[in-house]
């Protein structure tokens, strides 16, 4: 990956100065000189946060409609809302790091940048629902609550505003999660169907374990990696099989199975494969999520354009 | 751009963005929570209102042409460090005449503690 970063090599005396001080846990602002390829790697894990965030609220909001109860819909449209005003932060965070919102915007829509594989997947019944406040969101929790010691300071703090909010959408989850755990056998079959669809990505999600390379040392030392693919997978783990098993649905996983001593989880290897091919925009639902945000963009021109010229006026 | 070793620089930031201060109770001062994209300052608002306070407590948003803002910068961080021992501006250096104070008062009021 180093080999992207093109432009002239950093000033040796710079990065001397930069080095001890990232490492030493000091944070980055905004305008302050950083290595290119620091800069370039925040850029990229920032503006994949924020396109997942906003590719994230489409499978929701396709149930805000179709929610059981008014009580339900509302909270759903506030976590919807939420997942974008969390694209907007982050999308202010990554155009501070050089790229404009606009260029940012068109590199999702025409598929030349990358979002989550989660959201690449169908929300086919209401318990999917459930499975992403409280699986997807409890996954992204780990990464994000890591992060919230990176050492590029704009993105820290956005991120202790975003995980305040994650953790509303937890609970709302479990909300959600509990009635349909506790209600008829249909509704218990329906949430442990799609349990069993979710498994998979929820655990691809992480990514591969990571290898022990001299790029992932220098992200760990720069502070842009806090934890190992491995590790947050694990800390989920810890948290969120529990739930499952208190609830007395079933780990989709026959091979999963808690180590005591060392409080690790063994679990069957996924199709490392599915995630490469989804990661690139080759998921079940991709083109048409693609789609659908390409064609709300070119709708909503006017809008933009109505805004600009009112206030040029 | 400033010079290297700068110790003030106006932010750097395209002209439609605009930083906001965000006041949670009228005891309390306005905060930087963030910034928004806008055309001017009425519609900075309305789009501060939607992200920065639709859930915690807000009375009242200031936003302000991000550009327009001056900062010091990092290289200038060591002017806050304290040149010397600033104790004597804090109440809990003066531990000993507390102290002198509190067991004066407990002696004196030795018979209503029995």
């Amino acid at each position: 990956m180093a080999g992207e970063v093109a432009g002239p090599p950093d000033d040796p005396e710079l990065l001397a100065r930069f080095n001890p001080r990232v490492a030493s846990g000091e944070q980055i602002e905004a305008g302050e000189w950083m290595p290119a390829e620091y800069r370039f790697e925040a850029l990229r894990l920032i503006q994949m946060h924020a396109n997942s965030e906003i590719m994230g609220a489409l499978p929701e909001r396709e149930w805000i409609p179709r929610a059981p109860t008014l009580a339900r819909k509302m909270a759903l449209t506030a976590k919807v809302q939420d997942e974008v005003g969390h694209a907007m932060l982050l999308y202010r965070v990554a155009e501070t790091l050089g790229r404009s919102r606009e260029e940012m915007f068109a590199e999702l829509v025409e598929g030349r940048s990358r979002f989550h594989n989660v959201f690449h997947y169908p929300a086919e019944t209401w318990a999917d629902v459930a499975i992403i406040q409280v699986f997807v969101d409890g996954a992204a929790m780990q990464t994000q609550g890591a992060l919230r010691s990176c050492s590029y300071a704009p993105y820290a703090r956005v991120l202790k505003r975003i995980c305040y909010e994650e953790d509303f959408h937890i609970q709302l989850g479990l909300d959600v999660w509990r009635a349909l755990a506790e209600g008829t056998p249909r509704q218990r079959a329906m949430l442990q169907d799609a349990l069993n669809r979710w498994w998979t990505p929820i655990i691809h999600f992480f990514g591969m374990p990571d290898r022990v390379s001299p790029h992932t040392e220098k992200m760990l030392a720069w502070h842009i990696k806090i934890k190992s693919n491995e590790e947050l997978r694990q800390q989920f783990l810890r948290r969120f099989v529990p739930i499952i098993l208190e609830y007395g649905l079933d780990v989709p996983d026959p091979g999963l199975r808690l180590v005591e001593s060392e409080q690790r989880y063994v679990y069957t290897e996924p199709d490392w494969e599915e995630l490469k091919r989804v990661g690139r925009n080759n998921g079940p639902k991709s083109a048409e999520r693609l789609a659908l945000r390409q064609a709300f963009y070119r709708q909503h021109a006017w809008v933009r354009d109505a805004v600009t010229r009112g206030a040029a006026a | 751009m400033t010079a290297a070793g700068s110790w003030e620089r106006r932010l750097d930031a395209p002209r439609d963005v605009w930083a906001v201060f965000l006041q949670s109770r009228t005891r309390d001062p306005h905060i930087h929570v963030g910034d928004v994209h806008a055309p001017d300052a009425e519609m900075a608002l309305v789009v501060a209102k939607e992200n920065y306070a639709r859930r915690d407590p807000c009375v009242s948003l200031w936003v302000v042409r991000a550009g327009e803002i001056h900062a010091t910068t990092a290289d200038a961080a060591e002017m806050f460090d304290p040149a010397l021992d600033k104790s004597y501006r804090f109440g809990g250096s003066y531990r000993k005449q507390q102290q002198v104070y509190r067991s004066a008062w407990r002696l004196s009021h030795r018979d209503e503690d029995q």
